[in-house]
């Protein structure tokens, strides 16, 4: 064994059996799912971000464009609006884009010809949280999904556009969500939703933020939401979970990417004990009181331990939730490989689970 | 939605749609993905419907422009024949699929299925196998690309999951050793289940076996037994006698040949001294096979079986005119069989009733008849 520390950093594998704060070894890297390699390979694999890529990340990938407001209508199925809500206290307003079914679009039996706010024919709605590392992304980004489950579930989507950071640093991004959130919950009547059947949604950030104001809502006792739908949530501030060294940079969004994403959300408080479970769900101590839960995640992301670790504290704490790893997925792998069988069954589970929430 | 390979080509310009695809598929080969990816793949990056024929693994994939499976409503492609079409079909495919899949048929192409569209854009896998693409018109360098590698791909992974057996494809027999073990009732599950796939049966699917009065065995895919017992692709002629046994997963191989031996015991040479149908299905004749249970080499013929055997040797007529009465449904039919005058059967019947020792003009009679006759077979064909 080496005694120079000074070239010895824990992210070097090579010196010595990796092992998590928690003393379990990681092994090589889970193998990719073969169409899920495939389409890694095809799009020529990603570079690890740096925060020097943040101002070419927020150009856009181009052939991901957001939806246009034609795309989002999806043939008439929805009313599409922007409007500005006021923002969190001292804050700037908080814009959200609002998808709400129009009577064309709604599934047979679930039409509201009924006033808007009559609570028994309001439909249920998707709060969404957009993803892009705390640092990229608008309230455009991901709706399409959302957008799937409320076309087959007569639901609206509220998307909400949050600061990103390291323009604003946590609690801003986070206020906005919530803010957002509860503006959309005193004006259900006006949205011609139903208070009492809201699900915070989102994906990487996007989950982590939707996890974090789940938090929220329970302890300001804020809107009482009807579940939330983490998907690969990003809710561990300290990226050093087995999972997180063992991946390393691979796949899309990996170790290093993840450092700057929370670098710009943190700053200098990242990793140590002041981290606020609001930025970092993971460092919640008390999980118990939350609206249903569904979680997914990639064997062979870097998020995996995180999250099987938040599903098995929810379980711990006398919560529900509803837990899928999927082999062999990357992060995002069902955005960049949809084709995929493990992508089609990860979409799949999520529409599942909304209907088996929101029908009961 | 727009294709793959252009939703990646706007990701990054640099990297042109040929390396793109070759990227993919090198990396599913890495991967041993299956050949459902590989299909889908071929979707995906070209943004058609894709579809995969293999006519000797009777394998069909196809999936729609995004992924999706769906079920093949097109028509079953037949394999060409002739020479003539053989180079029409080759030189078609090579014309569609551009240079990037001209290299690929060659003699191998000769037999290739043909799109259920002609003019898709296809390549071929093997001998027996296509790889097609929903799409019509000249082929894009992306199409070229993704057949030809696809198609080598496809043609890889087959050879390793499904090797067939050496021979088929052309008239050959099945592989001995494989059928040895596919139909030993003693043999492990899994041991039949690979036999099953290296005989190019789909191990779930449903298989009859045959078994011939030379002791040869055949297994074959319930609906080529059933529909195209002459079908020139599988080796069984009916030159002989024959049973065939009951349909059944192929892992239950054992279970059909058994009852296809018994089913063999039943069948006649089809001559006047053994009357009666070279070939009988096990499941037409379910009550006789337990009779067949109970007649060894050993087990004395019973006395109805003895007065059969006597009668046959008083008149060359008599088995024939015999098999006739039981074989038809009233006296004409079976003098017309016969091609004698309705007398002459009346006569004929006197005879025999006489050196049997009892009446075939009852319904009971001629049970009685048609279960000595079936006994006899029996014994003739008992091992």
């Amino acid at each position: 064994m080496t005694t120079t520390s000074t070239t010895s950093t824990p992210r070097s594998p090579e010196d010595e059996p990796i092992h998590s704060p928690a003393g379990s070894p990681a092994g090589p890297p889970v193998p990719f799912d073969p169409e899920a390699a495939a389409a890694l390979a095809a799009m020529g694999g990603f570079p690890p971000i740096t925060p020097d890529l943040i101002p070419v990340l927020r150009q856009g990938l181009p052939g991901q464009e957001p939806p246009t407001d034609a795309d989002l209508t999806r043939d008439g199925a929805f009313e599409v609006e922007e409007r500005t809500v006021p923002g969190p206290a001292g804050a700037p307003e908080v814009r959200l884009l609002t998808c709400r079914p129009t009577r064309a679009g709604s599934p047979a039996g679930t039409t509201s010809s009924a006033p808007a706010g009559d609570s028994r024919t309001a439909s249920g709605a998707v709060y969404w949280i957009h993803g892009g590392g705390m640092i990229v992304g608008d309230n455009r980004g991901g709706v399409d999904e959302a957008l799937d489950w409320a076309q087959e579930l007569g639901l609206a989507v509220i998307s909400v556009d949050y600061r990103l950071a390291p323009e604003t640093p946590h609690p801003g991004p986070v206020e906005d969500c919530y803010a957002g959130l509860v503006w959309s919950a005193e004006h259900a009547g006006e949205l011609g939703i139903d208070p009492q059947r809201i699900v915070v949604a989102g994906a990487s950030a996007g989950g982590g933020l939707a996890a974090a104001v789940a938090l929220m809502a329970r302890d300001r006792r804020g809107p009482a939401l009807a579940g939330q739908l983490l998907i690969y949530p990003m809710i561990d501030d300290r990226n050093d979970s087995p999972s997180a060294v063992q991946m390393a940079d691979s796949g899309t969004w990996g170790r290093t990417a993840n450092d700057t994403g929370w670098n710009a959300l943190l700053g200098s408080a990242r990793g140590s004990a002041d981290v606020s479970a609001y930025a970092a769900p993971a460092r919640a101590s008390d999980l118990s009181g939350l609206p249903p839960a569904f979680i997914d995640v990639a064997s062979a992301e870097n998020f995996r331990d995180e999250d099987v670790a938040y599903a098995s504290r929810i379980w711990q704490a006398g919560g529900i939730a509803e837990l899928h790893v999927w082999p062999g997925g990357f992060h995002g792998f069902d955005v960049f490989a949809p084709h995929a069988g493990i992508s089609r069954e990860a979409r799949a589970a999520r529409l599942r689970w909304l209907h088996r929430l929101l029908e009961a | 939605m727009r294709d793959l390979t252009v939703r990646l080509a706007a990701l990054d310009p640099e990297a042109g749609a040929a390396l793109r695809v070759v990227s993919y598929f090198d990396e599913l080969a890495a991967a041993h993905a299956g050949v459902h990816a590989i299909v889908r793949g071929a979707a995906v990056l070209t943004g058609h419907p894709a579809g995969l024929v293999d006519t000797r693994r009777h394998l069909r994939v196809r999936v729609d422009a995004e992924g999706t499976t769906r079920p093949d409503t097109t028509a079953h492609p037949a394999p060409s024949t002739g020479a003539d079409a053989d180079a029409d079909a080759d030189a078609e495919a090579k014309a569609k699929a551009g240079r990037g899949a001209a290299e690929a048929p060659g003699p191998a192409a000769a037999c290739a299925p043909t799109p259920a569209d002609p003019a898709w854009l296809s390549a071929p896998v093997d001998q027996g196998a296509t790889l097609w693409l929903e799409r019509t018109g000249t082929a894009r360098v992306v199409d070229a690309v993704v057949l030809e590698r696809a198609a080598a791909l496809a043609r890889a992974v087959l050879e390793r999951t499904r090797p067939l057996p050496r021979g088929t494809g052309a008239a050959g027999e099945q592989d001995g050793a494989l059928l040895d073990v596919l139909t030993d009732p003693a043999a492990p599950l899994d041991a039949r289940r690979r036999a099953a796939r290296a005989l190019g049966l789909d191990p779930a699917g449903p298989v009859r076996a045959i078994a011939l009065a030379d002791g040869r065995v055949h297994v074959l895919p319930a609906h080529q037994a059933e529909e195209h017992p002459e079908h020139p692709v599988h080796p069984v002629s009916f030159t002989q006698r024959a049973g065939i046994g009951p349909a059944v997963p192929a892992v239950e191989a054992p279970t059909s040949l058994a009852a296809a031996r018994r089913a063999l015991r039943l069948s006649a040479e089809g001559t006047p001294t053994d009357p009666g149908a070279r070939t009988v299905h096990a499941e037409h004749v379910q009550a006789l096979l337990l009779l067949a249970e109970t007649v060894s080499a050993g087990t004395p013929p019973i006395a109805d079986v003895a007065a059969l055997d006597r009668a046959a040797a008083a008149a060359p007529w008599m088995l024939t005119t015999l098999h006739a009465l039981v074989s038809t449904s009233t006296g004409r039919a079976a003098a017309t069989q016969l091609a004698i005058h309705h007398s002459t059967l009346q006569e004929r019947l006197a005879s025999a009733e006489r050196l049997l020792g009892w009446n075939l003009h009852t319904p009971a009679g001629q049970h009685r008849l048609h279960l000595a006759m079936a006994l006899r077979r029996l014994h003739r064909n008992s091992t």
